[in-house]
């Protein structure tokens, strides 16, 4: 028997790593909106495991609606970096710097 | 050890160790096949806890298809891979210190009782004529149809959004029109053009 | 478990629009440039006819629809009327603006069209479903608008920090939703609400669900320590796209808070309090003193934006009927004044010229009084004077935090409120007593002219009927409960 908690710190773990990720990552833009996808991926386990241990099938249906959206996010995202990248010639987070003040 | 328990370890194990070289490795190239990894193991785990549908949605849509679509934008922008290598492991140590302390922390909360197995034991696995697809169909097609339009209306705004944002048309390369090409009539190319014949000289 | 046909009536002006919007989408493949008016008539014929639909289906008592993942009742009634028109005049606005910079184009109706199908769906949401697609649709609309100009490096930079930091609010979000789901064995907002209130509400997981939501929402909202986009995307994006986000969008993210912390966790209201008189208090201080180091005016206004946020904040924390519609009137009135704001900055820009510096406001008054006077008249009523509407709104506010015998909150709010002042008197001190240096005339469309003086003379003219805006968001309000 696997208690739900070992799930929620998986869940847990997953979601820390992608918000350290998202924070620390000052170089690579494709690696942060891997990192975004970690971190649906982290909602996601928590999700099904909770539909699973209250026996409700509600938790399971929302995890499809994530997945759904993140394709629709990755698609997008994707597109604006391809944009980025026609502008600046790079993907790196650093020169992403115009906007100060 | 019972076998469950030694898969869900298994995979948890594989599943955090890809999470973390995801965000570390250098290589975005790497770092996909890593995220792919990570879906895979989650799928298993999915499959552990009877989501059957989504842990196959999971390999099919994500890595056929979103990861695919990450690998092939990565490989389409020409990155400079050196200048993404410097300062390889700068914030590595902080990173690390901040992403244990926030797991511990996490896990502090999350172990505090409430979803151990007294207040919440595992349910009985369902009987073998149980179709999770089809449950989940019921739902969707029933009680979830208002979101599942709303889905529908998201991916439209997707395919809007991602084209107007790239697609471009480029003033140098060269279009063909089927519909021109088979209308095109011998008088519209060939002109016959009476000259006298040249004299001698 | 018995399903029964959906009555898709109450969804109707949903539908409509986004029928509307595929239509919009597939005529404006046919427009040449000449004629994209097309596009933008029918987009304004939408809105107009999605606001008779709206009027029409008008309810006196909430309905429920699709298995209680819709709700209409007066709250969602009120709050897209007022997105309707002020997407309307968003329209109005930008037109001439795309027009010079080649942004002329179908998508941008289309786009915004979607954003207002979105924010439609937050503001009647029953669900944590529908909650979370209404708030990615809008989301999804406003990154493609952000990068619309898509060979700016500013606004493709605005794009990509709005995009990452969005995707990680809603990944919060979901994940303070996915512990209160474990918790409360529900995602339907009622049914959530009904579990709670035979819990404890100390229970260190709900605590720990509330917290993530909490920040979810502080990052939708813009407000400190969640800021950081803010600044940079109304910079950043095109100012007819700035107009655009720093308006109706505010609207859906009042419908946002009042749906999800008051409608489904306000059992929880003695926790999420304290917190949010830290946001509140943040925001106020750190909104109204870094706009005063600005000298980009869109950036001073989004700071402002992130100010107002806390103001507004203020009525929510007091957890009373009566604080939730002052802070719904505040979220009204403020959505008007940022109208007025950027629709300003969109006049004085011209072809090849963007007037968002300082400076393009010196001597506005030598070069047109009239459009001097709205100036000061939106400035005064962003800074809370006495005779314009933004007074009234931000008294109420602080008389809902009175009433609940916070009074030392109260003091902060007024005392930011005061240092707040000075950056707008600035720009009035700008266009009345400094020499133009730029003295090119204005030139605008006589619907423009027309729309800014009664969007403007609204903050004004609406004094004697306040108490019916009010009566009407307290209805709104008491219908929740």
């Amino acid at each position: 028997m696997i208690p739900l908690e070992h799930y929620l710190i998986l869940g847990a773990v997953l979601f820390s790593l992608s918000v350290v990720g998202i924070f620390l990552n000052r170089k690579n833009l494709v690696i942060l909106l891997m990192a975004i996808e970690l971190m649906l991926l982290a909602v996601n386990m928590n999700f099904v495991a909770f539909s699973h241990y209250l026996g409700d099938a509600a938790g399971q249906v929302f995890v499809f609606f994530i997945l759904t959206v993140a394709a629709a996010e990755a698609a997008i995202g994707l597109a604006i970096l391809v944009v980025v990248f026609r502008n600046r010639r790079s993907i790196n987070v650093e020169d992403l710097d115009t906007l100060k003040g | 050890m019972e076998f469950k328990q030694f898969i869900f370890y298994f995979f948890s194990a594989v599943l955090v160790f890809a999470a973390a070289m995801v965000i570390t490795i250098r290589n975005p190239v790497k770092a996909a096949l890593f995220l792919v990894l990570a879906f895979f193991s989650a799928a298993g785990l999915w499959i552990l806890l009877q989501a059957e549908f989504l842990a196959i949605i999971l390999v099919l849509v994500y890595v056929g298809a979103v990861m695919v679509l990450f690998l092939f934008v990565v490989m389409m922008l020409d990155i400079n891979l050196v200048r993404l290598r410097e300062g390889f492991g700068e914030y590595l140590p902080i990173g690390g210190l901040v992403a244990v302390l926030l797991v511990i922390e996490m896990a502090i909360i999350l172990s505090s009782g409430q979803f151990g197995l007294e207040n919440m034991p595992e349910p009985p696995a369902y009987t073998a004529d149980y179709s999770n697809t089809r449950e989940l169909g019921r739902l969707l097609y029933t009680f979830y149809v208002y979101p599942f339009e709303i889905a529908a209306i998201i991916l439209l705004v997707a395919i809007v959004a991602a084209i107007t944002l790239t697609m471009r048309r480029r003033k140098d390369t060269k279009y063909q029109d089927p519909n021109k090409q088979i209308r095109v009539d011998r008088k519209d190319r060939v002109r016959m053009v009476k000259m006298r014949s040249e004299k001698k000289v | 478990m018995t399903f029964e046909m959906p009555n898709i009536l109450p969804a109707v002006p949903e539908i409509f629009v986004f029928s509307m919007a595929c239509v919009i989408l597939i005529v404006d493949l046919f427009l040449s440039e000449r004629r994209r008016i097309v596009s933008y008539l029918l987009a304004q014929a939408t809105l107009i006819g999605a606001a008779i639909l709206t009027f029409k289906l008008m309810v006196s008592e909430p309905v429920f629809t699709f298995s209680n993942m819709f709700v209409a009742d007066r709250l969602a009634d009120v709050l897209k009327l007022a997105i309707y028109a002020v997407t309307a005049s968003v329209f109005v606005y930008s037109r001439d603006y795309l027009r010079t910079r080649g942004m002329y184009r179908g998508e941008y109706f289309v786009l915004g069209l979607f954003g207002v199908v979105g924010m439609m769906i937050i503001v009647s949401a029953g669900h944590f479903l529908t909650l979370y697609l209404g708030l990615e649709l809008l989301a999804l609309s406003l990154y493609a608008m952000v990068a619309f100009q898509r060979d700016s490096s500013q606004a493709t930079e605005a794009a990509m920090k709005y995009f990452v930091l969005g995707a990680m609010a809603s990944g919060m979000l979901l994940y303070g939703m996915s512990i209160l789901y474990g918790v409360t064995g529900n995602l339907e907002i009622a049914a959530v609400r009904r579990a709670l209130a035979g819990m404890d509400a100390d229970n260190v997981m709900l605590i720990f669900g509330l917290v993530f939501v909490i920040v979810g929402i502080a990052f939708k909202l813009g407000a400190v320590p969640f800021h950081m986009w803010v600044p940079d995307v109304y910079h950043g994006a095109p100012t007819s796209v700035t107009l655009y986000i720093g308006t109706a969008p505010k609207l859906a993210a009042f419908a946002l808070v009042i749906r999800l912390l008051i409608g489904g966790l306000e059992n929880l209201a003695a926790s999420w309090q304290d917190i949010l008189v830290i946001l509140a208090v943040l925001s106020m201080g750190v909104g109204n003193v870094i706009a005063i180091a600005q000298d980009n005016i869109k950036r001073m206004l989004a700071y402002s934006s992130i100010s107002h946020m806390g103001f507004f904040l203020l009525g929510i924390l007091s957890a009373t009927p009566n604080g939730y519609s002052s802070a719904m009137f505040y979220v009204l009135i403020y959505a008007v004044m940022s109208l007025g704001s950027f629709g300003m900055i969109i006049l004085l820009s011209r072809s090849g010229f963007e007037a968002e510096r300082l400076e393009d406001f010196k001597g506005l008054n030598q070069r047109s009084p009239w459009y001097a006077l709205l100036m000061l008249i939106l400035m005064f009523s962003m800074a809370g004077v006495p005779p314009t509407v933004g007074f009234y709104a931000k008294l109420l506010v602080i008389q809902a935090v009175i009433g609940v015998g916070m009074v030392p909150l109260a003091i902060v709010a007024v005392l930011f409120a005061v240092i707040g002042a000075y950056y707008y008197l600035r720009i009035i001190k700008l266009m009345y007593f400094d020499e133009a240096e730029d003295k090119t005339p204005i030139v605008a469309g006589g619907d423009v002219r027309l729309l800014m003086g009664v969007n403007v003379m609204l903050l004004l003219a609406i004094m004697p009927w306040i108490g019916v805006i009010i009566d009407l968001c307290s209805q709104a309000i008491k219908q929740l409960s």
